[in-house]
């Protein structure tokens, strides 16, 4: 049997799916008995979400896109030149 | 290395860079704290990934190849600002922080007495602004595993690759970058007076 810190140890990565099969199950058994570790687990989940915000994408600014582009397009551009 | 050097080639990594553009640059914005540093981060990659793009075997390893890229092209970045490079500080930082809960401290300082959500009012204080200026603060070495693993989605492995280090290291680093945050929000809260402290009703 696991005990809090332990479990608080494991919290994130069995958020994130990365938990062995035997830790999940000692955990998980852990969460059962108590209701401290459940609260931090739903907890953890929602930090997780207010950090991840958007899962990480940031449209990009219209004249940074069009750089890009130009650099995507000018690579083309450059290569048909050099062929 | 050898450079894409069929027009073909070229198409083939402007469409694979198109793919994964606002996810780079969301990034790259991460990574530097700077949209100007992030704007001209996400065009080096672009470039350095133009010119290494034959030694990306297998396109669905894509996104992580240019995240690896990017890591890469911003400590030379940095170095030529002369920023602080990510590197672990030499003192062993906040050696209580490391053991700092914000679960506990939440529980113990009580600043909704009479919420039955207690933690989760706590995070309902912070704008998506306020989250990111805490996120900031971490110790660069520290907020990229939790850039690639919660924000991006990718495993401690696949991180561990992207920064090249061991997984032993990632997961310390991950661990210690959880810490600061943790302790970054409440400190936050108290500076911001988003909470009143016990500290300050003793006063």
């Amino acid at each position: 049997m696991i005990d809090c810190r332990e479990a608080v140890s494991r919290m994130w990565a069995y958020l994130a799916h990365e938990l062995p099969v035997k830790p999940v199950a000692e955990f998980e058994a852990h969460l059962e008995t108590c209701q401290r570790c459940c609260g931090e687990l739903e907890f953890s989940r929602h930090l997780r979400e207010a950090v991840a915000g958007g899962e990480g994408a940031t449209p990009i600014p219209p004249e940074l896109r069009s750089r890009i582009e130009i650099l995507l397009a000018g690579a083309d551009d450059a290569n048909r030149g050099s062929a | 290395m050898r450079t894409v050097d069929s027009p073909a080639e070229r198409r083939l990594f402007a469409d694979v860079a198109r793919d994964h553009l606002d996810r780079l640059y969301g990034f790259c914005v991460r990574l530097t704290n700077d949209p100007s540093d992030a704007d001209d981060l996400v065009q080096e990659t672009l470039l350095r990934g133009m010119r290494a793009y034959d030694d990306l075997r297998d396109a669905s390893r894509a996104k992580g190849w240019l995240f690896a890229i990017a890591t890469n092209a911003s400590r030379d970045l940095f170095r030529a600002r002369g920023r602080q490079v990510a590197t672990v500080p030499f003192d062993p930082i906040d050696a209580d922080g490391d053991e700092f809960s914000l679960f506990e401290t939440i529980a113990i300082e009580d600043p909704f007495p009479y919420s039955d959500e207690l933690h989760l009012d706590f995070l309902r204080l912070f704008r998506d602004d306020d989250v990111r200026a805490v996120f900031g603060s971490i110790t660069p070495v520290f907020r990229l595993p939790l850039i690639l693993t919660v924000v991006h989605g990718f495993s401690c492995k696949e991180a561990a690759a992207i920064l090249d280090i061991p997984l032993g290291t990632l997961l310390s680093r991950l661990h210690r970058g959880r810490k600061q945050l943790e302790r970054g929000l409440w400190d936050y809260a108290v500076m911001n007076g988003l909470v009143t402290t016990t500290d300050e009703d003793e006063r």
